[in-house]
């Protein structure tokens, strides 16, 4: 049984896609999230703020978007993007754990 | 892993470098090469296909070069450098090719400009070049291809040469060649002169190796030419002659006679103009090699003049000294063959000299004997009545009075025929009734030496015209001969005719002659030694002669023999007379005459056979000595000469011609001595061993034992040794009797000898030798009469005189002597080693003349192994002046015995004291038996009640059996009464009783050997020593055993919860088991109970107290979880057992998720804590009195935190405790090992804390001690699926906070280990789909170290296996301290190591 993973899909207020994970990424779940990156197009938001744990299955889906990603993580996740080198090809925004989501999200999550 | 291995390289390699990097040594040579300069410019900038050229030379070991360009930069590879560059590398490398081969550029020049013109590639096998690669242009041979190299675009702008040089094979083919010629067989070299020629020719075609040659030949004070090659005649340096003796000359010729090879510098005048040979100019230096001959100086030396394009170097100075070596050779067997030639001309005209001696002497005999002869027939006939000793002796002188006349009238037939003045008369006869009747003459001879005779002459149709003399001489020889070596069977006589001839056969069953005599069967002179005969005396003429005869005849004769079947001898004589000179010829036959000649030839025949009574009255049976008085012709005043003797004296005499036998009977008889007549050295050496005589009168020459034979046989048996012998010989000459005294005879006479001397020189010999054994014989009865062995060896250490003493304690006689090393007596090297090495070791310092005394073992005769203790001496014989040994010897067995019968017992008593268990004392037993009797093993059976009997070993290999033959033999064993050895073919046993029933113990040998009734009494005694002492370790085994099972019962659970160490160490010395304890009780609640307690006393009883103390508290804690109510139930239920009282007890109660700990003490040493700062606090609250001492009285209870990471110490007071010493003492040091070990997991700071305060001499005191740490390791176990890791992460963020650990690390410990977990998951379950994946987590004081097995077979950074792990590997490279993979065969751990900041 995969662990859990929640994907919402969203957008910024400047209309750039946004998606956002919750819950544990690892090589159980890894190809949803992957599923969830493919079926976006052009520059996207990955939102790990809801996302406390994240290991090289994920950071590979990762890597395969990462000229068209923006990350915000928490700084749980700071010394994994960091170490795997993701950090340095994409932006990463730093979120606070216990923060919301980002404002004007609108949440719409992805069905299974 | 990838990218960690490329993090270590070195900055990568600049392309230029690349181009030369498929060869190292080579390269970096290339690489050093300016190449801007050339006109390939900088490699940086090579077309692609240049740098693959490049590679393939480089990478190949094959001899390559190649030329790349518009000036055909030169490049090669490291084998073309080796091969063939010589000095020119590094130096040619980047240069023009011509300029690199500028001396061969007009040979290969061409060729390359073909392949560079056409593309197409050249071929040259062995090609001749002038290299100038070793400082001289040099004669050498390549087999080469030039093949064309392209450039990107396909055109040619090189050429790559593949080459291999050829030079040693073509210069060693051309040099064999010249030595296989010259070692070809010159069947038709004779001289010296046609050998010098042949070696000329053959030395003359090797013109490349030998430009010229010069051979000179030693003689006399000078060197002689005697052959050149390739110099012309009269050049300067080719003198005719040379001298020896150092004054100058062209060569060093004495150099060479002193047998030394020279090399020659070719400078000057003399040396101008030489023979160039196949080369544009002469030879600057020549070798002068000396010809050796075989043990003799050289004879002569050969000058080679050297090829000036080779190098002296081994081969080329090897091959001249070859052929050099052949020369001599040649000569030395020119010589010899001339040398033999001579040799054989010589003997031809010694043997004509000889029988003219022969002839010429003889014939002067004639004349002496006619006028013996003579009066001797008229004495027959006139003393025909007088006494019988006057006629006997008359018949003598008759008898060889006519055998001396045939040796003369044999001898001057010969001189006859050989001057060819043989008088014949040929008349024709019916040559069938003259041969019988011939044959019949010889009837009674061969009757009385009984053997069967058949004539079976056929009348022939025609006459047959011989000569009858001459006839009668050729059948009455080969009769006697016949008749004289045949001693069974027949002679047959026949005539027929055959094929138009006349045929006479003279055929034997006797002895017959070996194949090898059988050439010179006809020659004179020659004679058949060691043959059996009647007879030893012969001339050896008497078969030539017969063949001169027959040959007078026109006839012919042939012999065949088997040995040991007999002879026949065929005469064919043709029929008629065209064969025989016309003026001998007789028409009619004379009158046949009755034969004189044939008369001497019976007579002798006769006296070979065994003589009657009435002609040998004397010859009585062998062992009879005939006394004077009782001879019948006992008439001493007759011999006429000076009898009696001082003594009679008891003489054998030997001799096989019976006349002389008779003749020196008669004589010692008439002398007055006893005397015992044989007729040959065997028949004397058996009358001499029954019968000792005190004087031997020998005749030397004898059909088989001869009398030097007898002499040597008598001188080296010490019994008769010293019997005095006196040969007599007809050989004459000073030569011949030093012979015989040298043999060791003591006095020697020369037929004819007068009887006066004869018998004067008995009575000196007999006399003398009395004198001598007068002091032999008191000296034997001295060392006789020596109770200890006595012998006496020569400096080999010969064994050569013994007494009876030494007979009857090794079993071996006089009879054998003498005794060489090594002697019979000694033990046997295989069988056993030891002891033969102990007796060669005396034996050696007996050699080296040193006066000792030894103990050292022996094997009897009859194969008992003895003792001796031995004495010896060195002396020197006072007669040859040769060292001697002289020794005694005593049998020390039965005290040797003894000793080792002590020794054995006070080792086996050693051994044993030093086994603790049962099976080590039977362990220890076994191999000192084995040890003992040296045996291959020693087995023990033990069959103890029902089941099969179990099987104790020394020296079988592992798991080995008793085979069948064996179990019988101990089953058979178990039969026989207690200790009551019995010995089997190859080994020993016994039964005796072991405490688990009846033990047959089996020493075996492994080969046969005798066991003593020495050894048998020590197997008795040390198997009764085994017994007792397999008695006594038995009752020891079950004390221990009971005291352990005890120990077992006591102490605490067999499965410890994790997180705890736990230690017992019982006090020691002696083993004891005492009251402490420790339990750890898991309670329903998931919190632990702990309990560490002490009772009073040591010894069994001490444990029974504790061992009711510890389950009434498992069951009170069970029941009651609080450690103060715990006790106060203890000190009721305490104060009830005998011995309980003044237990002390710490209890406690732990939270394993918490780490609260809540206790109390009742009187024991407190417990410590130390955290993970390596800060201590003692656990000393909650403290009141020991058990039972005031039972009923409310107990303290304290609470304590344990913090993680934080490890806590509960012991007994033995840990701590010693004599005259504070306890405060004790507990500050286990705090401060407890301090230095908190790093390290839990069992080693067990270990560790032990160690730490155990004393040297060990425990005083009984220790218990346990260890806990918090938290507990984490131990998960899970199968190989990517849906457990978030419950594995979860289970493990759980223990993490347990761990107080800061947020970061704990969230880096996660990570890692779920990519650990990751990748176990994904590649671990490859191979055993299905096994679990564990995960093992540990807090030590200063970090976390976790595990993750699974049962794959993955590698670390192998891309193909893990094509994204290779990031995961990276990230717990980096969020760890410390990552080790380890693949093993059962499957791959990940270690991971973290430092708590």
């Amino acid at each position: 049984m995969p662990t859990p993973l929640l994907v919402t899909r969203g957008e910024r207020p400047d209309g750039t896609p946004l998606l956002a994970v919750a819950g544990e990424i690892d090589m159980s779940n890894s190809d949803k999230l992957s599923e969830a990156l493919v079926g976006t197009l052009g520059p996207l938001v990955l939102d790990l703020t809801a996302v406390d744990y994240l290991d090289s299955a994920g950071l590979n889906v990762l890597f395969a978007h990462v000229d068209r990603l923006e990350l915000i993580a928490t700084p749980l996740l700071e010394p994994v993007l960091t170490i795997s080198g993701l950090a340095r090809l994409t932006t990463v925004h730093s979120a606070q754990p216990d923060s919301t989501q980002p404002e004007s999200v609108r949440a719409d999550p992805v069905q299974d | 892993m990838a990218q960690s291995h490329d993090a270590e390289r070195e900055p990568l390699p600049t392309a230029w470098r690349d181009a030369f990097a498929a060869d190292g040594g080579t390269g970096a040579d290339l690489a050093a090469v300016d190449w801007e300069a050339t006109p390939l410019g900088p490699p940086a900038q090579w077309p692609q296909s240049l740098l693959t050229a490049v590679d393939i030379l480089l990478s190949s070991r094959f001899s390559m070069w190649m030329a790349w360009g518009p000036r055909l930069t030169f490049l090669c590879n490291a084998a073309y450098r080796s091969n063939t560059l010589g000095r020119k590398y590094p130096w040619a490398l980047g240069r023009p090719a011509s300029e690199v081969w500028a001396e061969i550029w007009p040979d290969i020049g061409p060729r390359i400009d073909q392949v560079l013109t056409t593309g197409e590639a050249t071929w040259d096998e062995a090609l001749l070049l002038f290299l100038e690669r070793s400082g001289y242009p040099e004669e050498t041979y390549h087999t080469f291809s030039y093949s064309p190299l392209r450039d990107d675009d396909g055109a040619v702008v090189g050429m790559l040469c593949v080459v291999s040089e050829d030079t040693e094979r073509v210069i060693g083919e051309r040099r064999m060649s010249t030595l296989r010629d010259l070692g070809s067989d010159p069947s038709v070299v004779r001289t010296e002169e046609e050998m010098l020629a042949f070696a000329g020719r053959q030395l003359g075609r090797n013109r490349e190796d030998l430009p010229f040659t010069l051979t000179y030949l030693f003689e006399g004070g000078t060197a002689r030419l005697s052959g050149t090659t390739g110099i012309d005649a009269g050049h300067p340096a080719a003198p005719e002659l040379l001298p020896l003796d150092g004054s100058g000359g062209v060569w060093p010729a004495e150099a060479a006679a002193g047998g030394e090879p020279v090399c020659v510098p070719l400078e000057g005048g003399a040396f101008a103009g030489l023979g160039t040979g196949a080369w544009p100019e002469s030879p600057t230096q020549a070798l002068v090699v000396p010809l050796l001959q075989q043990g003799r100086p050289p004879s002569g030396f050969l000058v080679a003049g050297l090829n000036r394009y080779r190098a002296l170097d081994d081969g080329y100075r090897g091959f001249i000294e070859l052929a050099a070596g052949y020369v001599g050779a040649g000569i030395g067997s020119a010589r010899s063959y001339q040398a033999q030639q001579r040799r054989a001309e010589e003997l031809a005209e010694l043997d004509r000299a000889k029988t003219d001696f022969f002839s010429n002497i003889s014939h002067e005999f004639r004349t002496p004997l006619t006028l013996i002869m003579g009066p001797v027939e008229e004495l027959r006939s006139r003393l025909s009545d007088s006494d019988p000793r006057v006629r006997q002796e008359l018949e003598a002188v008759h008898r060889n009075g006519l055998r001396l006349g045939r040796l003369v009238n044999t001898l001057l037939d010969f001189s006859r025929i050989e001057a060819g003045r043989m008088q014949a008369r040929y008349e024709p006869v019916d040559l069938a009734s003259v041969t019988a009747e011939l044959a019949s003459v010889f009837r009674s001879a061969i009757d009385k030496a009984d053997l069967g005779f058949t004539v079976d002459c056929v009348p022939l149709r025609d006459p047959v015209h011989i000569d009858r003399g001459m006839w009668e001489k050729v059948v009455l020889n080969l009769l006697s001969n016949a008749l004289k070596f045949t001693f069974d069977g027949g002679i047959r006589v026949a005539v027929r005719e055959e094929d138009g001839l006349a045929v006479v056969t003279v055929a034997d069953s006797g002895v017959g002659i070996p194949a090898d005599e059988m050439p010179r069967l006809f020659e004179r002179f020659h004679r058949i030694t060691g043959a059996r005969s009647r007879s030893h005396e012969g001339s050896g003429i008497g078969l030539a002669l017969v063949q001169e005869l027959v040959g007078l005849h026109g006839g012919t004769i042939a012999a065949d023999s088997t040995e040991g079947e007999g002879t026949r001898f065929t005469i064919r004589l043709p029929f008629g007379t065209a064969h025989l000179p016309a003026d001998t010829v007789a028409d009619s036959p004379g009158v046949p005459t009755t034969s004189v000649t044939a008369a001497p030839y019976v007579q002798e025949a006769l006296r070979w056979l065994p003589a009657d009574d009435t002609a040998a009255g004397n010859e009585q049976g062998p062992d009879t000595f005939v006394a004077h008085e009782q001879g019948p012709d006992a008439e001493p005043e007759a011999v006429g000469v000076d009898a009696g003797p001082a003594s009679p004296a008891r003489v054998l005499v030997v001799d096989d011609n019976a006349d002389m036998r008779e003749y020196l009977t008669r004589l010692l008889h008439g002398a007055g001595h006893e005397v015992q007549p044989v007729g040959d050295g065997g028949q004397a050496l058996e009358a001499v061993r029954r019968n000792l005589p005190d004087l031997i009168i020998s005749d030397v020459m004898m059909p088989g034992m001869d009398g030097l034979s007898l002499l040597n046989a008598l001188r080296t048996d010490p019994r008769t040794a010293s019997v005095p012998v006196l040969l007599l010989s007809a050989r004459a000459g000073q030569e011949a009797s030093i012979e015989g005294l040298a043999a060791g005879a003591d006095d020697y006479l020369v037929k004819p000898f007068a009887a006066a001397e004869l018998l004067a020189r008995v009575r000196a010999n007999v006399e003398l030798a009395r004198l001598r054994t007068h002091h032999l014989r008191w000296r034997t009865a001295l060392v006789e009469s020596l109770q200890e062995a006595f012998f006496v060896c020569d400096e080999h250490g010969a064994v050569i005189e013994i007494n009876a003493a030494f007979s009857d304690i090794l079993g071996y006689g006089p009879e054998d002597l003498p005794f060489a090393p090594h002697h019979p007596w000694w033990p046997d090297p295989v069988t056993d080693p030891e002891a033969h090495q102990q007796v060669a070791e005396a034996f050696g310092s007996l050699l080296e003349d040193r006066h000792r005394s030894r103990t050292v073992p022996v094997t009897h005769r009859d194969g008992r192994r003895l003792w001796v203790s031995a004495t010896y001496n060195g002396t020197q014989d006072p007669d040859t002046g040769r060292r001697m040994m002289v020794g005694t010897f005593r049998d020390v067995t039965a005290e040797h015995h003894a000793v080792q019968r002590e020794s054995a017992l006070a080792s086996l008593s050693t051994r044993l004291s030093q086994a603790g268990t049962l099976p080590d004392t039977l362990a220890a037993a076994l191999s000192e038996l084995r040890g003992l009797w040296r045996a291959e093993h020693v087995l023990a059976t033990v069959h103890g009640g029902g089941g099969e009997p179990y099987v104790t070993a020394d020296g079988a290999p592992e798991g080995h059996l008793p085979d069948r033959d064996q179990e019988a033999m101990l089953a058979e064993l178990l039969r026989q009464p207690l200790l009551n050895p019995v010995c089997g073919d190859t080994g020993a046993g016994i039964h005796l009783e072991h405490p688990d029933g009846p033990m047959a113990l089996w020493i075996e040998f492994g080969d046969r050997r005798p066991f003593s009734a020495e050894d048998q009494l020590l197997l008795a005694l040390l198997a009764g020593r085994l017994a007792q002492a397999m008695t006594r370790a038995h009752q020891i085994d079950q004390q221990r055993d009971t005291a352990l099972a005890l120990q077992r019962a006591i102490l605490g659970p067999s499965r410890l919860p994790d997180g705890f160490a736990v230690r017992y160490e019982p006090a020691t010395p002696p083993l004891e088991i005492g009251g402490d304890w420790y339990d750890i009780i898991t309670l329903p609640d998931g919190r632990m109970g702990i309990v560490v307690g002490d009772c009073v006393g040591r010894g069994l009883e001490a444990a029974t107290v504790m061992g009711q103390l510890r389950s009434a508290c498992r069951a009170l804690f069970l029941q009651d979880p609080s450690p103060a109510r715990t006790l106060m139930a203890l000190d009721q239920f305490a104060a009830g057992i005998p011995g309980a009282n003044c237990t002390t007890v710490f209890c406690g109660v732990l939270d394993p998720r918490t780490g609260r700990l809540t206790y109390s003490s009742a009187g024991h040493p407190p417990g410590v804590l130390t955290f993970a700062d390596g800060t201590t606090r003692l656990l000393d609250r909650g403290r009141s009195l020991p058990l039972a001492v005031r039972p009923g009285t409310e107990r303290p209870e304290d609470e304590c935190p344990i913090p993680a990471r934080s490890t806590l110490l509960l012991y007994t007071d033995g840990l701590v405790e010693r004599r005259r010493r504070s306890l405060d003492v004790g507990i500050d040091q286990a705090a401060e090992a407890l301090r230095t070990g908190r790093g390290t997991p839990v069992e080693d700071l067990a270990t560790h804390v032990m160690s730490r305060l155990a004393p040297s001499g060990g425990f005083e005191d009984d220790v218990a001690l346990l260890i806990y740490r918090h938290p507990a390791p984490l131990e998960m176990a899970f199968p190989a699926e990517s849906g457990q890791l978030a419950p594995v992460r979860n289970a493990l963020r759980t223990w993490l906070t347990r761990c107080d650990l800061p947020a970061r690390t704990a969230q880096d410990v996660l990570i890692a280990a779920g990519e650990a977990c990751a990748n176990a998951v994904e590649h671990g379950h490859r191979h055993s789909p299905g096994a679990p994946i564990r995960l093992r987590a540990e807090a030590l004081t200063d970090g976390l170290r976790l595990t993750v097995a699974d049962t794959g077979r993955w590698k670390p950074g192998d891309p193909a296996a893990s094509p994204h792990r290779g990031r995961g590997i990276a990230i717990m490279k980096a969020l760890m301290h410390h990552v080790t993979i380890t693949p093993g065969p059962a499957g791959t751990t990940v270690d991971l190591h973290t430092r708590i900041p």
